[in-house]
């Protein structure tokens, strides 16, 4: 799609809303209640939405919100997708819209279960790296070095990001996606492409934070087009679990990382031989996403999900 | 009507099943696992009308039957002890959401260490959460409490908690009238309650409220809670026009003249009433309706009848204060012009309670100890 | 911001008000703003025009508009759209990217439009005071133009039978079709322009008599005398002057050449010359040669090619000595190695040869003539511009001289502010700063057949040019869309800066502020 069809969609979002400015979390939504529909329903657990959602009596989304409590997001999409169809909404979209926190971390067994269950709704996860709307503390999907507020300096997170995508393909669920603001086209079409699967199906989007990640609230986009362009953060699809399709092939021409890690001061004072060591960690994923990616364009393993 | 001989947990599936639920969703834990897993057995026959959905934990049980329950359907989940104890979150969340969901709950201590027995604490410690709560003393009582929990809760929109002992009345096969699904679903209609979440519809469901809007969310739950006695008198009628049974908030058996009752909740009310002829004159009161605390009815049949003393029977102990329904029955006789004595017979742990410990009881206060509590190692 | 919940109306927490309440503009401390910035063909442009905008309008179809701003410094589209030689697209940015923008072919299709759309004003303007403009070259033409839309009274002098100057005369058809003048003059006549042509100022009128007849005068008469060569056999008749050689196939009299064909000189009337005669009954040869080297050819490098691409025989560092003729026919033209080295121009007689020909063409350059002027006998104001004040130049210079010398004569008569005569030394928007990622929606591509495609490929370096990227990129969807042009909603802008930061064109700046 090009940019005048994108802003022909309907928007299902309001101006007033508290986000931070160049927030890309608000950004997200804004693109995937464009492209879910307006017959799409949301359930949001803890994390920034809970509050760019509004206080009630006001709304930010057309579309109706169910919030839930933070661990909880997994299993209440499960209920309410059973409970709409109970009621005949067949036809409803429902969405489930969590942090990393909710995802990663204390959400992640509900997340759990509900990819194992094949649970039939969209569960988005849009990713600032932290738990951002408590001020910043270090979630699992902190990357390895980054300051936040429970790792402050000379302290750095340890231990590496975890792989959401692998755990999700793990489970074998009908549809996982990385996704990211910076190009909307995409996002846009893989929502279009999830919303008529059925089951579970997956989206880690990288969601730049600037109060967090310590940037100029106006680099929101490009940091997330440098994040994908370095290949810390590749597009790419996996359908059951099994076929990995890369929807933007660079091969050889990444950008350095630490280009994208000098433009955000959470990664200040990085000393050296960690920069090359998360360069070396980001060039093996690559090497294994590629794999994954020939593999399939070779083979294409059909098992399907029930 | 054919009676079968069921099990407290089966009693409660079948209650279920009989009212017809959209969802159930459901972690086993003992001593609660018959209830899932009965009704898995209905739903493998075609006979459960929802879905029945094995989640990964109680938690998960909790939150799906909340997210069922936020799209109109009518929801049913059980669980024990540590489980009742995870979804303690989620508990306050369905409270304070007003979901009409219906929760068994079989009591067990909750460790450390790990202990089976019947333990009253995991559900009493649950009591501030918004949920109402209904003790009951057999098999016959889960299943008719577990029916009326449903209208009673979809009336009010305050989810309700059916409790009862474990091992005691969850494993105690009991000749229990079972009645037909046809005439159940006469009694309680399909689920009338509005769906929150209407899909078209804005709405913003439950987000970030101010303190100010919360007091008045609070005092409309405590107020629409308060109205559940009256309510739970007018579906006992109706029930007993259908099944021919009816109970009370509180029921009591007081011979004439005994200034002395005892008052218990679950499997040992039903042991007091037992034996209640052997207790020197002494009188009982069962408590069934926990949450809200009918304190208004047990001021009622205390001054009608004179009592003097009440000696509770609390199976659970709140360390630091100790039993939970003595200090509840405190608070309610607190405004009365003679309020009785309060002894306090702690079971905490879940322990046996024998005929011997009831007559020791009523021998070992002296008669003008206003307060006092005994403890169940302690009595013979 | 407290909200108020009624008792016994609500049993739990729902909002379904949008957020439109709070108007969180309040929170911004810097603003963005349109930058204004220079894009490099406007910069380049000779009549300082608009382009990025004008493109824009002609992407979005809205021709009407596009006329609109092409007019503000070009009112003959159709004619500078064939014969400017553009220097707008030396540096267009898109050049970096595929393939620079065919600027000429968007600006000819504007010019068409107004031609096919021209719609007699309906409301006669309040007649200002009368202008006389002496030449109807493109510089009088244009300043005619600017001078009737803004209500005055003009009247055109022209010498010769038919107006245009170069247009008319010295531009031939193959570069500029006869029709599309034919159609601007008549535009210009039916906005009340008086035409009086046949008329020399000098002979037949003084400056005198129209000082006192009009309020203003404007002289165009352009650079109309041709240098001569000096040289023997000069005088034949096969040796024609290129303007007048031009003029004469222009008006429906050319003279007959005889083959083969000989132009000397290396401007563009002189590549006019010889593209014009290669199109002539009965000529297959034409040559022509130039006493420098190639490089140094003052003529427009396209029209080079063209002529090469044609057959014309090119010679160059060559300087013509003698014609030798016979019976005062042209048989052939001795030449001398010439070429140019700091002291100028050097000549080695002893390098000659000699070419036979039938016919010889000088199109040695042209002067002003300034006699025009020695007759003021008081002094009193004139404007003047085009080829008589700068010497042989461009259409497209004349044309803006003449707006700017109708600009002057309002300043003067109405007095409005005096008019700049360039745009300033602002840097043009380099292809390097432009934020070509953001347009994810990007496709290399050649040039497209249709304006309208054409011009979507504009990138705007500097000027909105109404991509939708800021409105695509705000997280608080304050950006309005109305009728394709986009503007910040003030009501709601963070002040982020999103939108500066992403926006393809450069167009937008964040200023300190509300």
């Amino acid at each position: 799609m090009n940019i005048e069809e994108l802003n022909r969609q309907t928007e299902m979002m309001y101006s007033g809303h508290s986000a931070c400015p160049g927030c890309a979390a608000a950004l997200t939504v804004r693109f995937m209640t464009r492209a879910l529909g307006p017959n799409l329903t949301v359930v949001i657990t803890a994390s920034c939405w809970s509050i760019i959602a509004a206080v009630p009596p006001l709304s930010t989304l057309k579309n109706p919100i169910l919030h839930c409590p933070f661990p909880s997001a997994g299993a209440v999409g499960g209920g309410l997708r059973r409970g709409l169809n109970k009621k005949g909404h067949h036809d409803t979209t429902l969405a489930v819209l969590a942090g990393d926190g909710g995802t990663f971390d204390i959400g992640l067994q509900a997340l759990s279960g509900a990819a194992q269950r094949n649970e039939d709704y969209i569960f988005v996860c849009y990713d600032n790296e932290a738990y951002m709307n408590t001020g910043v503390q270090t979630s699992s999907a902190t990357p390895i070095g980054a300051r936040t507020s429970t790792a402050p300096y000379p302290m750095f997170k340890e231990g590496q990001k975890k792989d959401i995508m692998k755990i999700m393909a793990a489970h074998k669920v009908p549809y996982a996606a990385t996704a990211t603001v910076a190009y909307p086209d995409d996002m846009h079409r893989k929502f279009k492409k999830a919303k008529e699967i059925k089951g579970f199906r997956f989206f880690h989007i990288l969601s730049p934070c600037p109060p967090g990640w310590g940037t100029e609230s106006s680099d929101t986009i490009y940091l997330s087009r440098l994040a994908v362009t370095s290949g810390f953060f590749p597009l790419y699809e996996i359908e059951d679990g099994v076929r990995w399709n890369m929807n933007m092939p660079l091969q050889d021409k990444r950008t350095p990382l630490k280009d994208y890690l000098g433009a955000q001061k959470r990664f200040a004072r990085m000393e050296k031989e960690r920069i090359e060591a998360l360069q070396q960690e980001v060039d093996l994923d690559w090497e294994c996403l590629l794999e994954n990616v020939r593999k399939t364009e070779k083979g294409k393993p059909q098992h399907k999900t029930e | 009507m054919p009676f079968e001989l069921i099990s407290g947990t089966q009693a409660a599936a079948i209650a279920a099943q009989r009212v017809g639920v959209d969802l159930v969703a459901a972690y086993p834990i003992t001593p609660q696992t018959a209830v899932v897993e009965t009704l898995a057995n209905f739903a493998a026959r075609g006979e459960l009308d929802g879905d029945f959905v094995s989640v990964e934990s109680e938690y998960s049980a909790l939150a799906t039957c909340n997210g069922a329950s936020a799209a109109g359907a009518r929801v049913f989940t059980a669980t024990a002890s540590h489980g009742l104890a995870y979804m303690h979150e989620m508990i306050h969340w369905c409270g304070g959401a007003r979901f009409p969901i219906v929760m068994a709950n079989v009591n067990r201590a909750i460790g450390a260490p790990w202990v089976l027995d019947p333990d009253q604490g995991d559900s009493l410690s649950q009591r501030d959460t918004g949920w109402m709560q209904i003790y009951c003393s057999g098999a016959q009582e889960v299943l008719d409490t577990v029916i009326q929990a449903f209208s009673l809760s979809e009336e009010l929109l305050l989810p309700c908690m059916v409790v009862f002992d474990g091992f005691y009345i969850s494993h105690t096969y009991e000749p229990v009238d079972v009645p037909e699904k046809s005439r159940v679903r006469q009694f309680i209609g399909p689920p009338t309650f509005q769906p929150q979440v209407k899909p078209g519809q804005t709405s913003n469901l439950h987000g970030l409220t101010t303190g100010d809007n919360q007091q008045l969310l609070v005092k409309k739950r405590h107020e629409d809670m308060l109205k559940a006695p009256e309510l739970f008198k007018s579906i006992n009628e109706r029930f007993a026009q259908f099944f021919g049974r009816r109970y009370e908030t509180v029921f009591s058996e007081i011979p004439a003249g005994a200034k002395t009752v005892i008052m218990a909740a679950g499997s040992t009310a039903e042991t007091v009433r037992w034996h209640l002829p052997e207790l020197a004159g002494a009188g009982m009161l069962q408590l069934r309706m926990f949450r809200p605390f009918p304190a208004e009815r047990i001021r009622r049949i205390i001054e009608d009848h004179g009592i003097e003393r009440v000696i509770v029977v609390d199976r659970n102990c709140s360390p630091g204060m100790g039993g939970i329904f003595a200090q509840e029955l405190k608070n309610a006789v607190y405004e009365m012009d003679r309020p009785p004595a309060v002894h306090d017979m702690i079971l905490a742990g879940g322990i046996d309670l024998t005929v011997a410990k009831l007559k020791d009881a009523l021998r070992a206060w002296p008669e003008n100890e206003r307060a006092g509590e005994k403890w169940g190692v302690e009595l013979e | 911001m407290s909200p108020e919940l009624k008792e016994d109306t609500y049993i739990y927490a729902v909002g379904n008000r949008a957020t439109t309440v709070n108007k969180t503009g309040e929170w911004r401390f810097l603003t963005p703003e349109k930058t204004g910035r220079i894009s490099p063909c406007r910069s380049d442009c000779l009549l300082d025009g608009e382009v990025p905008r004008w493109l824009e309008a002609v992407k979005k179809e809205q021709w009407a508009e596009a006329w609109e701003i092409m007019k503000n410094y070009n009112p003959f589209p159709a004619l500078t759209g064939h014969v400017c030689f553009h220097p707008c697209t030396e540096n267009c940015n898109r050049g970096q990217l595929d393939r620079e923008i065919d600027i000429p072919a968007v600006e000819k299709a504007i010019g068409e439009w107004r031609l096919e759309n021209y719609k007699k004003p309906k409301t006669p303007k309040e007649v200002k005071a009368r202008v006389a403009v002496v030449g109807s070259g493109p510089a009088g033409l244009s300043c005619a133009f600017y001078l009737a839309e803004a209500g005055y009274r003009v009247t055109v002098i022209e010498r010769s039978e038919l107006p245009g100057g170069m247009l008319a005369l010295g531009i031939p058809e193959y570069r500029l079709p006869r029709r599309i003048l034919r159609q601007e003059l008549a535009i210009l006549k039916d906005l009340g322009i008086e035409f009086k042509t046949g008329c020399s100022v000098g002979e037949d009128v003084s400056l005198a008599d129209l000082d006192r007849e009009f309020e203003r005068v404007f002289l165009a008469t352009g650079a109309w005398v041709s240098r001569k060569a000096d040289i023997k056999g000069e005088e034949s008749g096969d040796v024609y002057d290129a303007l007048d050689f031009l003029g004469r196939v222009n008006t429906g009299q050319p003279p007959k050449l005889k083959d083969p064909v000989i132009v000397i000189g290396g401007g563009n009337a002189a590549v006019d010359s010889v593209r014009t005669a290669l199109r002539m009954n009965g000529i297959n040869h034409v040559s022509l040669v130039y006493r420098r080297s190639r490089a140094e050819m003052p003529a427009f490098p396209p029209e080079v090619e063209a002529a090469e691409n044609e057959g014309v025989e090119m010679i160059f560092n060559a300087l013509p000595r003698e014609i030798e003729t016979d019976a005062q026919a042209v048989k052939a033209v001795v030449f001398d190695y010439s070429k140019t080295n700091r002291d100028g121009l050097v000549v080695d007689s002893s390098r000659t040869f000699k070419k036979g020909c039938g016919t010889v063409i000088m199109a040695l350059g042209q002067k002003q003539d300034l006699s025009i002027l020695e007759e003021a006998e008081q002094p009193f104001s004139l404007f003047a511009g085009g080829d008589l004040v700068t010497g042989p130049a461009t259409v497209t210079e004349a044309i803006k001289a003449g707006r700017v010398a109708a600009e002057g004569i309002r300043a003067q008569l109405e007095g409005l502010p005096v008019p700049a005569l360039s745009l300033g030394e602002e840097e043009p928007v380099k292809f390097e700063e432009l934020n070509l990622a953001a347009r994810f929606d990007l496709q290399l591509l050649d040039r497209q057949p249709e304006p309208e495609d054409e011009a979507d490929r504009c990138l705007g370096c500097g000027t909105c040019n109404s991509c939708g990227i800021c409105y695509l990129f705000c997280p608080d969807l304050a950006v309005n869309l109305s009728d394709g042009n986009y503007e910040i909603n003030l009501d709601f802008c963070k002040g982020c800066g999103i939108c500066a930061t992403e926006c393809p064109a450069r167009a937008l700046a964040m200023e300190g502020g509300l």
